[in-house]
């Protein structure tokens, strides 16, 4: 079973492969459908310019959860392979591309932090690092996509009332569980509960209403 | 019970549960299309919140992940699945598993001997690993063609009635099954393809070695318990079992699947029942088979 041979197969709805104009959301988004469905029947070119398209954002999430350069670059590169790998089993009836990849790419660095020691040694050791990696110049488009990306977030997180946005930083952000949030807030578990979802629906209405 | 499961949306969609409330959670959302519906937002949510932090990878990750990619078998499609089959997205991917965070090959099927559609070339610069030309390679052989089987000439007219009766309502995305009825067609048109009959309902397999690929196909096919589905096999002579796609009957018992695989060295397509998604190595006994 040694040499195998790709075979694409493409329907008539290949997605353009390079964007020369900046995108909104939802047009960058359904790029990044197209780009997995043609990832997910063996179409390594899509596979690039995929990668080209949600590697910033999968190793910018794992560092923001880990909080560890290298391992987060470890794990953007588990989680890019990976979505190679599992790409026929993406159901966009479930979600976006987006959001798949980038659901697998929470999941593996909360699951890093869980099985790594313990947040609070992890913060003494190494703080909260941020840095741009100086080698390579953004893709202009990307650069503005994430400018408005970010834009956007930090507008909708100012909706959220401190606990909430503290319920998603300590989740989404930290990795913690919800039950380690009440423990940690002194507050019932039903309480932690609804405050992560009441987050989520006030972040979802704030960017409704504005696109 | 219900209620308390439905309490944990919110934690599920940041990935605040553990496996077991997790694998609740998933389980109730099976049934509840509200959830579903808050989950699928919810995630975009998350996505901008996550693209939000993105930070410019160093060059050599590129490098890194095409050449891990280009080593690394892509999962065989589920063909034909229903909505909330197996492995559809993170939901139910096994990824979440505790203890094994960091390992790919920590996944259950990642060390199976390659699967379908292996990849060559990935990292090459050259490209050509993708080859638009591959497809029209049958038609180059028109001559040989002409010797083909009324056989598989049945076949492909079976093909043809399979499309359009099963394939367009089982699949979401119209661009998958049309992919699927091209592949399928090809395979069966092949100028080496022949047929054999499979016992599964009416249902024929039409195996390429040019095409490096086989198609099965056919009407009757009876349904498999809640929660399973069929998986095909490729039996080696060594006797080792390579996973192929899992497939589902339509509402009228038609079937269509195929699979890209290098047939050398194989020695008999099988096929079993196995819980939706499939499996790495069969959970059962080989219901149906034939010797190639």
């Amino acid at each position: 079973m040694a040499e195998r041979h790709l075979r694409a197969v493409r329907g008539g709805d290949e997605p353009s492969r390079t964007a020369a104009r900046p995108e909104d959301g939802a047009s960058r988004s359904a790029r990044l459908d197209a780009l997995l469905s043609l990832t997910a029947r063996g179409d390594a070119r899509a596979f690039e310019d995929l990668y080209d398209a949600v590697s910033a954002s999968v190793l910018g999430l794992a560092l923001r959860v880990v909080r560890d350069r290298d391992m987060a670059e470890d794990i953007a590169q588990e989680v890019l392979v990976e979505v190679w790998r599992r790409a026929s089993r993406f159901d966009r009836s479930q979600g976006t591309a987006r959001s798949w990849i980038l659901t697998i790419a929470h999941r593996r660095a909360v699951d890093r932090v869980r099985s790594e020691q313990a947040h609070s040694e992890r913060l003494r050791q190494h703080g909260a690092q941020h840095e741009v990696d100086p080698d390579r110049p953004d893709h202009v488009v990307d650069t503005m996509h994430r400018e408005w990306e970010s834009a956007r977030v930090r507008a909708g997180l100012a909706h959220l009332t401190e606990r909430q946005r503290e319920a998603i930083e300590l989740t989404f952000y930290q990795g913690r569980t919800h039950r380690e949030m009440a423990q940690l807030l002194g507050i019932p578990l039903g309480t932690a509960k609804a405050r992560v979802r009441d987050g989520l629906i006030k972040l979802r209405d704030a960017w409704e209403v504005e696109s | 019970m219900n209620e308390d499961v439905h309490s944990l949306l919110g934690p599920y969609a940041v990935g605040a549960l553990d496996d077991a409330e997790r694998e609740a959670f998933e389980r109730h959302l099976d049934a509840c299309a509200d959830c579903r519906e808050d989950v699928a937002s919810f995630g975009e949510v998350t996505a901008s919140l996550a693209e939000a932090e993105a930070v410019a990878p160093p060059v050599e990750l590129r490098a890194r992940v095409m050449d891990a990619a280009a080593r690394t078998p892509q999962l065989p499609p589920i063909v034909g699945d229903l909505p909330d089959a197996g492995e559809a997205g993170p939901r139910l991917a096994p990824l979440g598993r505790q203890g094994h965070p960091s390992a790919l090959d920590s996944q259950p099927d990642a060390s199976v001997t390659p699967l379908s559609r292996p990849v060559r070339g990935m990292a090459d610069e050259t490209s050509d690993a993708v080859d638009p030309n591959q497809e029209s390679r049958p038609r180059e052989h028109a001559r040989a063609r002409r010797s083909r089987s009324l056989l598989v000439a049945a076949a492909s007219v079976l093909a043809l009635a399979a499309v359009g009766l099963g394939w367009g309502l089982s699949q979401d995305d119209p661009g998958d099954s049309l992919a699927m009825e091209r592949e399928v067609m090809m395979i069966a048109s092949a100028p080496d393809a022949h047929s054999m009959d499979l016992d599964l309902g009416s249902t024929h397999i039409v195996v390429s070695d040019r095409m490096e690929a086989f198609a099965v196909m056919g009407t009757s096919t009876p349904m498999p318990d809640k929660g399973m589905e069929y998986q095909l096999w490729l039996v080696m002579e060594d006797g080792t079992k390579v996973a192929g796609p899992t497939f589902m009957p339509g509402d009228d018992g038609e079937v269509m699947t195929m699979m890209h695989v290098d047939l050398a060295g194989a020695m008999a397509i099988g096929v079993t029942i196995e819980p939706e998604g499939g499996s790495a190595a069969p959970t059962s006994e080989v219901i149906a088979e034939v010797a190639l």
